[in-house]
């Protein structure tokens, strides 16, 4: 009998997802779309004034990823939950954090990924300083991981509730508004010259503290929701 | 794997219920199962048939009772990975094939030894249909491909909750199948069905659920 490893299961868990993802593209699409018409709207109601536009470049970039990932963020487990596949994933001989841990990784990936990806460009047509992209990247590179385990928590929460899509909305208001500030103030504070690393090494701090915490309470909730 | 001991029981419940808002879904049950035992858990819908399962599948916690599993208290990790649970919900991603979920299941939860997905989806009757999106596959071919899942896994007690619905007649001809196997190899299995049951070995132990 050959036992499951850990990398094994870890590996399966995020192809799968993968996978998953891969064959409905037109999923991934959607939040990239959404980004890049906000953002291409916004000189068009504000008027092409470069220092207006250079001012708030940092803060709808950040804003609009952060939104365009929510769109996302509710069906991180609905399906698994409808088909079963929850029930069996909790079966397995794995520890379900971890696999889970895989799950929000596979998603942070498939949804957050291309929208840094595209987040250049964005902040290019906003008008934003070439030497401030840099750390742009950075603080999306930290945040959006941050907000993606924070709302996993929240989605295994509300898992066992129809339409939580408005009740997940308005809990996850709160957790994600110390992320925009310390992200936005990392920008704002490149573009005036002064140190960044300070707001940058909060989101740093908040992250590590998410990757370690936020499986373990998703394991927690969806063991919770299938128990009834 | 342990030793198996046979005057210890693999599965025991003791006066087991389940509250749903502070009302018994079934009434107190005793039972044990031995390995190489086959029990049929019989019962009108909305007896509790599938609440038991999950129960004993850990899905649900116990509501009051006992459960013992070998002699010891029934926890998650004393039988990680023996039991394998079976639902109406067949566990199956729609946009991937029967070969891609099953190797997302061996990954999860080890294989036997000597069989492959291939030889497992042949054996199950899915021969042709291996690289099909199980989404395309009709509901006895889904049946089925969740049912391969019996074959590649190793588990010692199997929870199957109504396995014969949607099945012809070969089909259930094959569950049957693979039930005698599994007893004769040492295994133990839960059974849920309405329809009736033809067991090659003789008739099997009943499980009878109150309200």
């Amino acid at each position: 009998m050959n036992r499951a490893g850990l990398l094994a299961a870890c590996t399966a868990m995020l192809r799968r997802d993968l996978t998953l993802a891969w064959r409905r593209r037109g999923d991934i699409a959607m939040p990239v779309l959404y980004a890049l018409i906000v953002t291409m709207l916004f000189p068009f109601a504000l008027g092409p004034e470069d220092t207006l536009l250079q001012r708030i470049a940092g803060g709808v970039v950040l804003v609009t990823v952060l939104l365009a990932m929510l769109l996302a963020l509710d069906a991180m487990f609905s399906s698994d939950i409808e088909d079963g596949s929850l029930e069996q994933l909790v079966m397995a001989p794995q520890p379900l954090a971890l696999m889970l841990g895989m799950k929000i990784l596979a998603h942070w990936i498939t949804t957050a990924l291309p929208l840094i990806v595209i987040a250049p460009l964005m902040a290019a047509m906003l008008h934003l300083p070439g030497a401030v992209i840099p750390v742009l990247l950075l603080a999306l590179l930290l945040a959006t991981p941050l907000l993606s385990l924070l709302g996993a928590v929240l989605v295994a929460l509300t898992a066992g509730t129809r339409r939580s899509g408005m009740l997940l909305a308005l809990m996850l208001l709160p957790l994600c508004v110390p992320a925009v500030i310390f992200a936005a103030g990392a920008v704002a504070a490149a573009q005036q010259g002064l140190p960044w690393l300070a707001p940058i090494s909060w989101l740093a701090a908040a992250l590590v503290l998410a990757v370690v915490l936020a499986p373990l309470a998703c394991a927690a909730a969806l063991r919770i929701a299938l128990d009834a | 794997m342990t030793a198996a001991n046979p005057t210890v029981s693999l599965l025991e419940a003791r006066a087991l219920s389940f509250l749903r808002q502070d009302e018994p879904v079934f009434a107190p049950l005793d039972f044990q199962l031995h390995a190489g035992e086959l029990a049929l858990v019989e019962g009108d819908n909305g007896s509790g048939k599938t609440t038991l399962l999950r129960i004993l599948a850990g899905l649900l916690h116990v509501g009051e009772g006992e459960l013992h599993w070998r002699g010891e208290p029934l926890q998650r990790d004393t039988c990680a990975g023996e039991i394998l649970f079976l639902g109406h919900q067949l566990g199956l991603k729609a946009d991937l094939s029967p070969r891609e979920n099953l190797q997302i299941a061996a990954g999860l939860h080890g294989c036997r030894d000597g069989v492959s997905v291939t030889a497992v989806l042949a054996e199950i009757g899915l021969r042709g249909y291996e690289d099909e999106p199980v989404r395309r596959l009709s509901a006895g071919q889904k049946k089925r491909a969740a049912l391969a899942r019996l074959l590649l896994l190793p588990a010692t007690l199997w929870l199957l909750d109504e396995p014969y619905a949607n099945l012809d007649r070969i089909g259930i001809a094959l569950v049957n199948d693979l039930l005698e196997k599994h007893t004769d190899a040492g295994g133990a299995a839960l059974v849920t069905s309405h329809g009736t049951m033809s067991f090659h070995g003789g008739e099997p132990r009943r499980i009878r659920m109150h309200d």
